[in-house]
């Protein structure tokens, strides 16, 4: 039986940009206020067109949780790991807070958690996992914009509209094999 | 015996302290003394509020001021014990003259910049994870690796150059010491510019370039600061003996301004033709951007025109040489300043709204160092007067006799 692989796949097209996504993450991971401080984040993209037929997207995003690490790949303590799903994260007691792994990724998906002392990012609300309860963002969603799932079973909702659609990934020139896929 | 052996040490010790009143120490000892001071209080102030609040990095630009002037001390030390190691393991016998001084101000240097990286990582305490659960693959990891060991080979070499009654088994492990001191050291500089080089997101330090030019550099800058220091120490006026030593430097000096041009040339041609990728971005901020009144004022004018147009016109004038080494050195603050935050000011993601990232109209992301961040830089340097002038004035650092 193969190994379980987290994913997300996204429907940016059904985004409202309420953040009902980035609240609930706060919420959910304890993330107290700070201009830098968040796991998951909206991104207004621009315009597009021109009045009147003007139109706008968002772009929901967060840790890509790659498959090819570069977070990882420069933590000195072996701070950042992944777990047997795949899922990248972090032992706090371990970090150093060098902040390498802050300036290796591309997404700028890593923030200093002051609280913890320690570098932190999306856990994939990884200690939800037990319960067998999706993270937070996904769950809170009004139009399920996000599915999460096994991307490893193809009987999964992620798996099925993964096969179904034309799909791209963030910065695929960067190598890292996100496992975040975005519909087309 | 155990008394006996006290006895000795006590003796031992007792004979390397001197009273040197002939060099002008005091000044710097006392600067030294205030710059420790200011920055230790710095220091508790950081403690006190923690690093997020007293420092100026973001999370765009997780690495400023603090690992530039490590990034500055480090690399002089490592150039400074390279220039040793041609004199002790090569045979070079105009750097042979000053090596007890090299060995002493590679060590201080390397000390003092020890400092910056204790202050920039948020938790050292937790570094002993380093030793337990090891990242061979993260450069980091070789990083600390190489420079304790660096701090190691010159703590055997001070032991060697002190030590009363060498003999020429002694002069034999002083050239075996030297020699890994010039290794290490260049593997410690060239590693650093791998730490910078294995970033995946950060395009401005990919390839060989700055691996080069940081070893390059360090070279370079330990010329001028051991010229500087001489000039200092005899108050400008140098036995005969050593002229030839300061010349060399001031030669190796203008030879390393020179390849350092070279450098330049390419690495930022061949980044303007990257457009519109993050190294074009990196390289605009340098030329035409938030850096560059550090680019043209500090890198160019200070740490490449203005000393390279004095040691051309210098002649033997050792005057000239120092004033080089003087200004060169304060340029390459702003050479290693550059070098770490141009390659951060290239944002992640576009600054658009809910995106979280802040860019200025051009894009970029922003950075400036806090006071207390100037104030832990300066700290470093408090270090190195302190300790360097302290050991001018009460060890002897005249080479008397070599190999």
């Amino acid at each position: 039986m193969a190994t379980k692989k987290f994913g997300i796949v996204l429907d940016a097209k059904k985004c409202l940009n309420c953040k009902a996504c980035t609240v609930a993450c706060k919420f959910e991971n304890t993330i107290h206020p700070g201009e830098d401080d968040y796991r998951i984040w909206v991104t207004e993209l621009e315009l597009k067109g021109t009045y009147p037929n003007i139109s706008q997207e968002y772009q929901p995003s967060q840790c890509q949780h790659c498959e090819n690490t570069p977070c990882a790949s420069v933590c000195p303590t072996k701070a950042t790991y992944k777990s047997p799903e795949g899922v990248v994260l972090i032992d706090y007691d371990k970090c150093i807070l060098c902040k390498a792994c802050m300036t290796a990724c591309p997404y700028d998906a890593r923030y200093e958690n002051v609280h913890l002392h320690a570098i932190d990012k999306c856990t994939f609300c990884y200690q939800r996992q037990p319960e067998g309860r999706e993270p937070a963002c996904v769950e809170t969603c009004p139009t399920r914009v996000r599915v999460f799932g096994d991307l490893n079973d193809p009987e999964s909702e992620a798996s099925k509209l993964l096969a179904r659609n034309h799909t791209y990934q963030l910065k695929p020139e960067r190598n890292t094999r996100p496992r975040l896929h975005y519909i087309k | 015996m155990a008394a006996h052996t006290e006895n000795h040490g006590k003796s031992f010790l007792k004979s390397l302290i001197v009273n040197n009143k002939d060099i002008p120490a005091m000044p710097f000892i006392i600067l030294g003394l205030i710059l420790c001071a200011v920055g230790g209080f710095a220091v508790i102030s950081v403690f006190v509020k923690g690093h997020h609040e007293a420092y100026g990095v973001t999370r765009q630009v997780p690495w400023g001021l603090l690992i530039s002037s490590y990034a500055y001390f480090v690399i002089i030390s490592t150039g400074i014990a390279f220039i040793g190691g041609l004199g002790h393991a090569f045979g070079y016998e105009k750097y042979a003259k000053i090596s007890k001084r090299i060995v002493v101000l590679a060590t201080i240097v390397l000390l003092a910049g020890f400092t910056q990286i204790l202050m920039e990582i948020g938790n050292p305490l937790r570094m002993v994870y380093m030793m337990i659960s090891p990242n061979f693959k993260a450069p980091i990891f070789w990083m600390g690796m190489f420079y304790g060991i660096e701090l190691v080979i010159l703590a055997f070499e001070l032991y060697l150059i002190f030590k009363p009654n060498q003999t020429e088994a002694d002069h034999k492990l002083a050239a075996v010491a030297g020699f890994l001191a010039l290794l290490v050291g260049v593997l410690a500089t060239s590693n650093l510019g791998y730490v910078f080089g294995s970033l995946n997101a950060r395009e401005w330090y990919h390839g060989i370039y700055f691996s080069t030019f940081l070893v390059v550099s360090g070279v370079t800058a330990g010329a001028a600061l051991l010229i500087l220091v001489h000039t200092i120490v005899y108050k400008g006026s140098l036995p005969a003996e050593l002229k030839p030593s300061m010349v060399s430097l001031g030669k190796l000096m203008g030879g390393g301004i020179g390849v350092m041009m070279f450098l330049y040339l390419w690495k930022m041609l061949s980044s303007i033709f990257t457009e519109p990728g993050d190294a074009y971005m990196s390289v605009m901020s340098l030329i035409n951007g938030p850096l560059s009144f550090n680019f043209w004022i500090g890198e160019m004018l200070l740490a490449v025109i203005l000393p390279l147009a004095l040691i051309v016109t210098a002649k033997g004038s050792i005057k000239k040489l120092s004033m080089a080494g003087f200004i060169f050195l304060i340029g390459l603050f702003f050479t290693r300043f550059d070098f770490v935050v141009a390659g951060q000011l290239p944002p992640m993601r576009k600054g658009l709204a809910g995106s979280g990232v802040i860019t200025d109209v051009a894009g970029f992301a922003f950075y400036s160092p806090s006071m207390l961040e100037w104030l832990v830089y300066m700290f470093g340097f408090g270090v190195f007067f302190l300790l360097y002038f302290s050991a001018e004035k009460f060890l002897n650092l005249e080479t008397e006799s070599h190999h």
